[in-house]
């Protein structure tokens, strides 16, 4: 029923205007403090006021009137009113106004109230879904950022928080596939009742939702995790009264858990479009999350298998060396005749003994040397060095196995001023390798032939199947071939030689036995090289192994690739560092040789220089490289170079560099 | 004749050294763990040691420490034996005073030859 108030301390007035409004709640005051106290206490929908009251000054009441949001009609009386009072009023009522009137004055002010407070509403209700989708916009572009599970519900329970006022919220969530945990979010404490109580709903929810629930959760099982906002007040049973809603987190067909929230207040349809929106809006990022944690969790297994695999060989192989040494020790002081004389027989199968502990301990080596790559733990020692050494002494070191074989290894020595950066044993390792296999396949009486030469990235030939290793190289490098005329490989095996365990099917190669390691262990080895190792063969002519190792003092070569970088950094809007580092005492070998991420940046595109008074110098590309990078490097250097000296070496290093390609850096003023 | 002192936890290595040092010429004796070892190293002053690194109670370490920093018995040469092959190894060996360094599986005139480096051969004296 409308309400009116009639401000006025008129009789005559009082009774005229409350005929008009028959049927209507009406009012009427005449004091300041009651006005105040119906408006607040019954907030009328039309105020009508008296001017010619004479007990309150108009002005005031307008004042106090106008904090509601009540129609206020004027009723105009002897004296005229200004305009600063006629324009605070929606109506005016004339003096000479007669019942009718007024009456009709009083229903278009009703009617006037009635589409103002219909507009306020809709203005309401339209701010609170600007937001609400406010919220949910923040929340999504919350959700997107994060890969954490957790950090995902707490979002999402925020978003519903600050867009439907929940008094309480509980979420089912799997912590792990075997651990699910019901988090409450509430504004006021919850009774141990209660809590019982949402354990058990949550766990008849779930049952109730999955066939075949894959985890049994039992009120043992759940785990409880509790952020109250208030605790002044505690919540009890009344709770479960409350208006709530519901909804899965699932995607497609799996199902991560479920949200449920209570408010005192009603929920609309709005509010529920909401709710449902925000929780789809984490089913995604939840699903990603998941798959996010099986990955993590299964590499972490992976990494700990393959570090136990490791240190299962490692440990496995030492352990083997022992008694393998004590055998031969025997076997070599039998042979030495200092146990007694030997009968030929005696000799000629303690030498078999002897031949197979030293192939047995060459296996256990090369499991010990797979097992240290791929662990990392290989130690290297480069320096700059040539070839022919290295190709005589293995040369040297398996004549003997030729001449077994009547089988001649021929060599010629290639140029002394070729020089490539590399340890010197391993690369005896590989070629050790190749010349034995090669020894091993070549029938009697044959030939091998090792050759080395220079020869660009771009001119080697290789065989398809080896594109993925050859197709990275870039610039000049140091190309070692040993060629035999062996039994050959079939085209299909070829880049299978390169596999671990992987001994290719072939009549010979169970004669002549093997870890089957040799060539995978030769394959790192040229990788920590920045080298290349391939094949070539053809069935019963014969196989040709090479590897290539970058050859490191050609000045041509470098500045070639230098030039080439530098126009490549311009015209990618990139930067290129240009580094040079000198220093003596062989300082750059120390540098070259400790173990980290300097070497590995200084073996790509590095020139090193022997100057004439003893430094060395080395010149490294650094794609990509800019200023900070620059000066970290030289904190890093600097601080090796003490550790340096102080082992009591003298190195005076100088560091320098140049940014290519930034023009902030060239051009200041531009 | 000379003295040398082997220390190894693996008896047959023992046995070998012991046999082929002393067809050249040396008098060996064995322990068969660190503490003896050590204790048989003071008794005797021998002329030269060969150690084991890993070995129960005292590993050989710690032995090659304890005898280096003590000046009766600093200028003792130790050939250290190891199935290890780890630079860092080789790092400690001479942080603790080791002559010589020697990786098993080794061979057996390799450990002569270093013995005769060392020490001399005891037959021409």
């Amino acid at each position: 029923m409308a309400r009116i108030l009639f401000i006025t301390d008129s009789d005559e007035k009082e009774k005229l205007v409350k005929s008009a409004v028959k049927g209507k709640e009406f009012l009427v005051s005449s004091e300041e403090i009651n006005i105040e106290d119906i408006l607040k206490v019954e907030t009328p929908d039309i105020v009508i006021l008296d001017c010619d009251i004479q007990k309150l000054d108009i002005k005031s009441v307008i004042k106090t009137v106008k904090h509601y949001p009540v129609i206020l009609i004027l009723y105009a009386g002897e004296k005229p009113v200004g305009k600063d009072i006629t324009n605070h009023a929606n109506l005016i009522i004339s003096k000479d106004a007669d019942k009718n009137i007024i009456s009709a004055i009083i229903d278009a002010g009703l009617r006037t109230g009635t589409s103002l407070q219909k507009l306020a509403d809709s203005n309401q209700e339209l701010a609170r879904s600007l937001y609400q989708l406010n919220v949910l916009y923040n929340t999504s572009s919350q959700l997107a950022g994060s890969l954490d599970k957790e950090e995902l519900i707490k979002i999402m329970i925020e978003g519903i928080d600050k867009s439907l006022n929940f008094d309480l919220a509980c979420v089912l969530i799997f912590r792990s596939p075997r651990e699910p945990v019901l988090v409450i979010n509430s504004i006021y404490n919850i009774s141990d009742r209660l809590l019982e109580a949402l354990k058990l709903r949550a766990i008849l929810s779930y049952k109730s939702i999955i066939e075949d629930p894959p985890v049994d959760i039992k009120i043992g099982n759940l785990k409880i995790e509790k952020a109250v906002k208030h605790t002044i007040k505690e919540y009890d049973f009344s709770v479960l009264r409350f208006d709530s809603m519901f909804s899965k987190i699932s995607f497609n067909d799996d199902f991560y858990g479920f949200v449920e929230i209570y408010r005192s207040a009603p929920f609309n349809t709005e509010d529920a479009t909401c709710f449902q929106t925000l929780v789809r809006q984490v089913s995604l990022p939840i699903r990603s999350a998941s798959l996010y944690q099986e990955i993590k969790e299964t590499n972490r297994k992976l990494e700990k298998l393959e570090r136990l695999k490791s240190d299962f060989i490692s440990i496995v192989s030492h352990e083997l060396r022992t008694p393998l040494t004590a055998i031969k020790n025997a076997m070599d002081i039998i042979l030495s005749g200092k146990a007694g004389k030997l009968s030929e027989n005696i000799e000629k199968f303690v030498t078999m003994g002897k031949r197979n502990t030293i192939r047995l301990s060459g296996i256990i080596n090369d499991l010990l040397d797979i097992s240290k790559i791929e662990a990392g733990k290989m130690d290297f020692r480069f320096a700059l060095i040539n070839i022919n050494p290295v190709i005589e002494y293995v040369k040297s070191n398996l004549t003997e196995m030729a001449k077994e074989k009547n089988l001649e290894i021929k060599y010629t020595p290639m140029s002394k001023d070729i020089e490539i950066f590399a340890d010197s044993n391993r690369l005896e390792q590989v070629l050790t390798n190749l010349v034995s296999n090669a020894i091993k396949f070549t029938p009697d009486s044959g030939k091998i032939e090792i050759s080395a030469k220079v020869i660009n990235a771009r001119d080697i030939q290789y065989d398809h199947c080896f594109e993925e290793e050859i197709k990275r190289l870039r610039g000049n490098y140091l190309q070692v071939c040993v060629e035999d005329k062996g039994i050959g490989i079939e085209r299909k095996d070829l880049n299978h030689v390169f596999d671990k365990f992987a001994q290719i099917e072939n009549p010979l190669s169970r004669k002549v036995g093997g870890s089957g390691l040799g060539l995978p262990i030769a394959k790192q080895l040229m990788e920590a090289h920045n080298g290349a190792i391939w094949c070539d063969s053809e069935i019963s002519k014969g196989s040709r192994f090479y590897f290539v190792i970058p050859v490191a003092n050609d000045k041509n070569n470098f500045d070639t690739i230098k030039k080439q970088m530098i126009v490549k950094a311009k015209s990618n809007g990139t930067t290129l560092a240009i580094i040079n580092i000198t220093g003596k005492g062989g300082f750059i070998e120390y540098l070259l040789n400790t173990e980290n991420i300097i070497n590995k940046a200084f073996l790509q595109n590095a020139l090193i220089e022997k100057n004439n008074d003893g430094k060395t110098s080395i010149t490294m590309l650094m794609p990509e490289g800019d200023k900070p990078s620059a000066e970290f490097l030289k904190t890093r250097i600097l601080s090796e170079a003490d550790k340096y000296e102080s082992g009591g070496n003298k190195c005076d290093i100088m560091y320098s560099y140049e940014i290519e390609g930034d023009s902030h850096e060239k051009n200041p003023h531009s | 004749m000379k003295k040398i002192l082997i220390v190894d936890d693996e008896q047959d290595i023992v046995e070998s050294l012991k046999f082929v040092l002393e067809v050249s010429g040396y008098t060996c004796y064995t322990a068969y763990n660190g503490e003896d070892g050590l204790k048989l190293a003071k008794e005797l002053l021998p002329d030269l040691i060969i150690l084991d690194v890993m070995m129960p109670k005292i590993n050989g370490y710690k032995i090659s420490r304890l005898l280096k920093y003590d000046n009766k018995y600093k200028d003792i040469p130790i050939i250290m034996l190891t199935a290890r092959s780890q630079t860092e190894d080789k790092l400690i060996g001479e942080e603790t005073g080791v002559n010589e360094y020697i990786t098993k599986p080794f061979e057996l005139d390799q450990i002569v030859k270093k013995v005769e480096e060392y020490i001399g051969q005891d037959k021409q004296e």
